[in-house]
């Protein structure tokens, strides 16, 4: 089976994470812009964020068979620095029509505080002016509330439903995006927001359309294998074939191609890795014998 | 005596020979109008010099500690925080936007342990108020030591947090595992929005099928409702006995009396019976919670 995990911050991870992603099937990924685990101070910070999530790690991923797809926008969090969460949305549409650039995300709320509001207003707002997907952050505390808040402003907006994708949900809040018409992300995190099992269920109950599942790997404990896990599980289960393709796979797809950015038909030919490529004069490579027309095993 | 008064007083029963020489030199250096960028370096060197470990005030440095600022947790400061915060004190013109500035580029190039000495003189500076969304930042962390400095042991929160950055703090204790009831002045701003947060926070984790943190309850206070109280009575029946005896307090202090009375009567567990027993004598404090927390050493001071 093929998969994609289009939540995974992949700077994080290192190149045997890649590999055993190649491995487990994985095709593609969105690295959508989050914070770095403390804030940023600095314009700078974030413009060179901007610029490695575009270009470095794109082709890291594809120096292992992985394309790599991203969203650009200010977090929450650090939208509660106003100063300079002014500076960095101005220089934001220099990145948000890059190749490779999927979506407006991950924004919405943490605290939802009339910072993040401002912050995420401004940016449906852009998204919406420039026919762009959104990619939406739902906060750990009173997160049903943030994320009916965060449909209810995005709908005075005037985004599309179709066009807001709405993470980390869980039991209390999938209905509500359902109902809304948006698409509702599951994050498979070991430990908190929601685990394999618990994922069988809903798409049991619920069924697979506009649902979809991510790992949100990053720097703190979880999986980059969450997705392929997920669907092994499901099957496992009884969850029919053609309902786990569509949340581990096609319904992302679905979602993100709105953009443009995705060449749907190339993703479904087998990518072939070559290892001598460089970027910027670099390569992934510390002295190992480059792989070479390898195709990704499957 | 003034919070600098405290500590330099303590630092001076707990600094050798050396330490308080570099001390009094940075200290003397900072009065005379250090720079911000000397400031930053000294804060940085107080590392190097002053010992890392607990302070351990005495009963009499506690009792001082509180008459100079209440809330003020001595105990839960080591000689290095100490250290930083008199130095932070020891600025010329504090209360300027000169003494702010040096605050906030002092923040800027913290490493974690200036910041957490760093959020800890807050609450101790001229205009407090202005430091609100630095302390913010703490609160916004994900780093428990950080997020400890900002939100627990200290009159901070309580006193200049707008409610909806109260709440979140209150309620972030549980998601980054730091003592709620450590947070202090709690019990004298709960409300009803703090108590509805909590409980949908409840259900969230039952549809996970994960257990509830003892110190959510802490939240209700008198505001649990029927709710509230239903979720209160699960807990007795299904929780473990920390679940039960947390629940068994947020029972006292939502006034249901006689409810908390029918669960010590089906209760076997002490440990659980003492501390209901304790509850409908009337002591539900947050600070009772401490009885639960499995990290929770008593301080025994220095006499």
């Amino acid at each position: 089976m093929r998969f994609f995990d289009p939540h995974i911050h992949m700077i994080s991870r290192t190149t045997d994470d890649y590999e055993a992603m190649a491995r487990a099937g994985i095709r593609a990924v969105i690295e959508p812009a989050f914070w770095i685990g403390q804030p940023r101070t600095t314009l700078g910070a974030f413009v060179d964020y901007f610029s490695q999530i575009l270009g470095w790690e794109r082709f890291r991923a594809s120096q292992f068979g992985i394309a790599h797809y991203c969203c650009i926008g200010l977090n929450s969090k650090e939208a509660n620095n106003e100063a300079l969460a002014r500076e960095v949305l101005e220089i934001l549409p220099r990145f948000a029509f890059k190749e490779g650039v999927v979506a407006i995300g991950e924004i919405g709320y943490d605290e939802i505080s009339a910072a993040e509001e401002r912050a995420y207003v401004w940016q449906l707002e852009f998204a919406r002016k420039h026919d762009m997907v959104v990619m939406v952050h739902s906060p750990h505390r009173d997160k049903k509330r943030g994320i009916q808040r965060s449909i209810a402003v995005a709908r005075e907006v005037g985004l599309p439903m179709e066009k807001l994708v709405v993470d980390h949900n869980n039991e209390e809040t999938v209905k509500d995006v359902l109902d809304a018409g948006a698409w509702a992300a599951f994050t498979i995190y070991p430990h908190t927001k929601m685990g394999s099992e618990r994922m069988c269920e809903i798409v049991k109950r619920y069924g697979p359309r506009q649902i979809i599942v991510d790992s949100s790997a990053d720097w703190g404990v979880s999986d980059p294998l969450g997705v392929p896990k997920t669907a092994k599980l499901m099957l496992e289960r009884g969850v029919p074939p053609e309902h786990v393709e569509q949340t581990t796979w096609s319904n992302a797809l679905a979602a993100y191609s709105q953009s443009g950015q995705i060449d749907v038909e190339a993703l479904l030919t087998t990518p072939v890795i070559d290892q001598r490529a460089l970027f910027s004069d670099n390569s992934v490579l510390r002295g190992q014998a480059p792989r070479v027309d390898a195709p990704v095993p499957n | 005596m003034s919070s600098l008064d405290v500590c330099l007083s303590a630092l001076d029963a707990r600094l050798d020979a050396r330490q308080q020489d570099w001390f009094q030199r940075a200290r003397a250096e900072v009065r005379q109008g250090a720079d911000d960028d000397r400031f930053c370096q000294l804060l940085s060197q107080a590392s190097r010099y002053a010992p890392r470990g607990a302070l351990a005030p005495s009963e009499s440095e506690l009792s001082a500690a509180r008459a100079a600022l209440e809330g003020w947790s001595l105990e839960r400061w080591s000689v290095l925080e100490c250290v930083r915060v008199a130095l932070v004190l020891s600025l010329e013109r504090l209360s300027e936007p000169r003494g702010e500035r040096a605050v906030e580029e002092a923040f800027r190039y913290a490493d974690i342990g200036e910041m957490c000495a760093l959020y800890k003189s807050l609450a101790h500076l001229p205009l407090p108020e202005r430091f609100v969304w630095r302390a913010g930042e703490g609160a916004r962390s994900s780093m428990r030591a950080l997020f400890e400095a900002a939100v627990c042991d200290t009159p901070f929160p309580a006193r200049y947090f707008d409610d909806n950055a109260w709440r979140q703090a209150v309620i972030k204790c549980l998601f980054i595992e730091a003592p709620m009831w450590r947070v202090w002045g709690l019990d004298s701003r709960l409300e009803p929005e703090l108590a509805r947060m909590a409980l949908d926070l409840v259900e969230e984790r039952r549809s996970a099928g994960r257990p509830i943190h003892p110190e959510l309850w802490i939240c209700l206070g008198r505001h649990a409702g029927a709710r509230g109280v239903a979720q209160l009575e699960r807990e007795i029946r299904e929780g473990s006995p920390r679940a039960r005896a947390g629940a068994g307090l947020a029972l006292a202090r939502a006034r249901e009396l006689d409810r908390l009375q029918t669960a010590l009567a089906s209760e076997s567990d002490p440990f659980v019976r003492q501390i209901l027993t304790e509850a409908l004598a009337g002591r539900a404090a947050s600070s009772s919670w401490s009885a639960l927390d499995p990290t929770h050493k008593p301080l025994t001071p220095v006499r």
